[in-house]
């Protein structure tokens, strides 16, 4: 890829999160609604410490899932088709401009994760013994996450039932990477950790990421 | 009816019914497993539906590629056909295992990798199919479906290896070629049904598929300029130009 596809990618991702830090939607919005999801599990399942530290890693990644749906919603109700013509005719390779999207979305994600996990492990008093393996999960389940946003936000973009698609979409893809992330913690506590399921959610977003940069030019063409 | 809207009978519907035939009598006629009951005949149906679950999924995946590569709008229809028939038979499979289940663990449900996996496979699909039906432009909507069945692909594969990856209830594969635990009757009559259950995909897929074409007719039909209308026969007055001034 040339130093100009990465330009183009880096100038979307740049407008991107500008758009990001002037509405705040992740740090305003979607951090506080997830810690209110966080808090309300204990209030509705009950408050038994030992039931909490041993489902908080699952619950973590199920609210990082639906929340993160959120940032994909977001861009298909606010890019209209204009400023997506726009983009068109400007020249931009519609893989770069998928990058882009997906790079700035998988930082949000990324950012996300981390408030998140800060939360969880105070509600729930989480064992931090295998968090070592977060240092690959984390980004990895950002940049799949951000990956399946992106190309579902294409696919559902200018459709009347844009904003309504892209969760049912995007959470039973997601699965896969879901999975794997929980079951790298768990597996810590079981084996001493096991590369399987960082392995498994690395081939996810590797077939992801070919998969959106192959389809960027014909989803392009049909807005 | 038009003759060209009629429903043909074809060979390939007459030979899809005779082997059904065929797939009933060999799943009455197998040994009973004991340990199971009348129950275990839940094999003959549940394993083909399946099977075609993964069948019509990867045809879907198939066609979605060869669509993007050719742009022809008949793999798109494939495609869609083919996830209609997948989303049909993943939900007799699930119905099936569920009845099954019943029999044998006590319970319709249970959170079991298999099932739980396979009815969210359920819902990547129904999510295509979902996607369809809200483009009403047949190359938009054959361009953007086509890209979610090719990444639909990625959740068959933790279906498909739950059973080995996690210690689960649902037994592991059926069919593994190396180490097949099942008396050759039992077998031989599991065969059968798969082969059958096949012949109905394809003859279900090739009516579909030709009603998707039906479909596309009459979009393009609606789409065309009417004919006549009122007021088609007034012309605007011709004033001329014979270069007077007002």
């Amino acid at each position: 890829m040339s130093d100009r596809f990465w330009q183009q990618a880096f100038a979307v991702a740049r407008r991107d999160l500008d758009r990001e830090r002037r509405a705040g939607e992740v740090t305003w919005v979607m951090i506080p609604f997830g810690a209110i999801a966080l808090l309300l599990v204990p209030l509705a399942i009950g408050i038994n410490q030992d039931v909490l530290s041993r489902i908080g890693t699952g619950m973590l990644f199920v609210v990082v899932l639906l929340f993160g749906v959120l940032t994909a919603v977001r861009r298909t109700s606010i890019e209209t088709p204009e400023q997506r013509d726009l983009i068109a005719l400007l020249g931009i390779d519609p893989a770069a401009e998928f990058t882009g999207k997906t790079m700035a979305s998988a930082f949000l994600l990324l950012v996300f994760q981390i408030a998140m996990g800060a939360v969880a492990l105070v509600l729930y008093g989480l064992d931090i013994s295998g968090w070592a393996w977060m240092i690959v999960v984390m980004p990895l389940t950002a940049v799949g996450l951000a990956e399946l946003g992106t190309v579902s936000a294409s696919v559902a973009a200018s459709t009347n039932a844009g904003p309504a698609l892209v969760p049912l979409l995007v959470t039973p893809l997601a699965i896969p990477l879901l999975l794997a992330a929980t079951q790298t913690v768990e597996s810590v506590d079981r084996e001493g950790g096991n590369l399987t399921w960082p392995v498994l959610m690395a081939v996810v977003v590797l077939v992801l990421a070919i998969v959106g940069v192959a389809t960027a030019r014909p989803l392009q063409e049909t807005r | 009816m038009s003759d060209a809207t009629r429903t043909r009978i074809g060979a390939l519907d007459i030979v899809a019914t005779v082997s059904v035939v065929f797939a009933l009598v060999f799943a009455i006629a197998s040994p009973r497993i004991e340990s199971q009951g009348e129950a275990a005949r839940l094999l003959f149906v549940h394993v083909p539906t399946i099977w075609l679950a993964y069948l019509a999924f990867a045809v879907t995946f198939v066609a979605s590629i060869l669509y993007l590569a050719t742009r022809r709008l008949r793999w798109d229809h494939v495609a869609g056909a083919s996830a209609e028939i997948g989303v049909v038979f993943t939900t007799v499979a699930i119905i099936g295992g569920m009845v099954w289940g019943k029999a044998t663990w006590n319970v319709y449900w249970t959170w079991d990798a298999r099932l739980t996996l396979t009815a969210i496979m359920l819902f990547v699909y129904i999510g295509y199919l979902a996607l369809r039906r809200v483009i009403a432009e047949p190359e938009a909507r054959a361009r953007r479906s086509a890209v979610l069945g090719i990444v639909g692909l990625v959740q068959l594969i933790p279906v498909h290896f739950s059973v080995t990856w996690w210690r689960t209830l649902h037994q592991t594969n059926t069919f593994r070629p190396r180490d097949i635990q099942m008396d050759g009757p039992i077998l031989a009559a599991l065969l059968v049904s798969v082969a059958a259950f096949t012949v109905v995909y394809a003859a279900l897929l090739r009516h579909r598929v030709r009603l998707e074409g039906l479909e596309l007719a009459a979009y393009a039909a609606a789409a065309a300029p009417v004919g006549p209308v009122a007021g088609d026969a007034v012309s605007a007055p011709n004033i001329g130009n014979s270069g007077a001034q007002p």
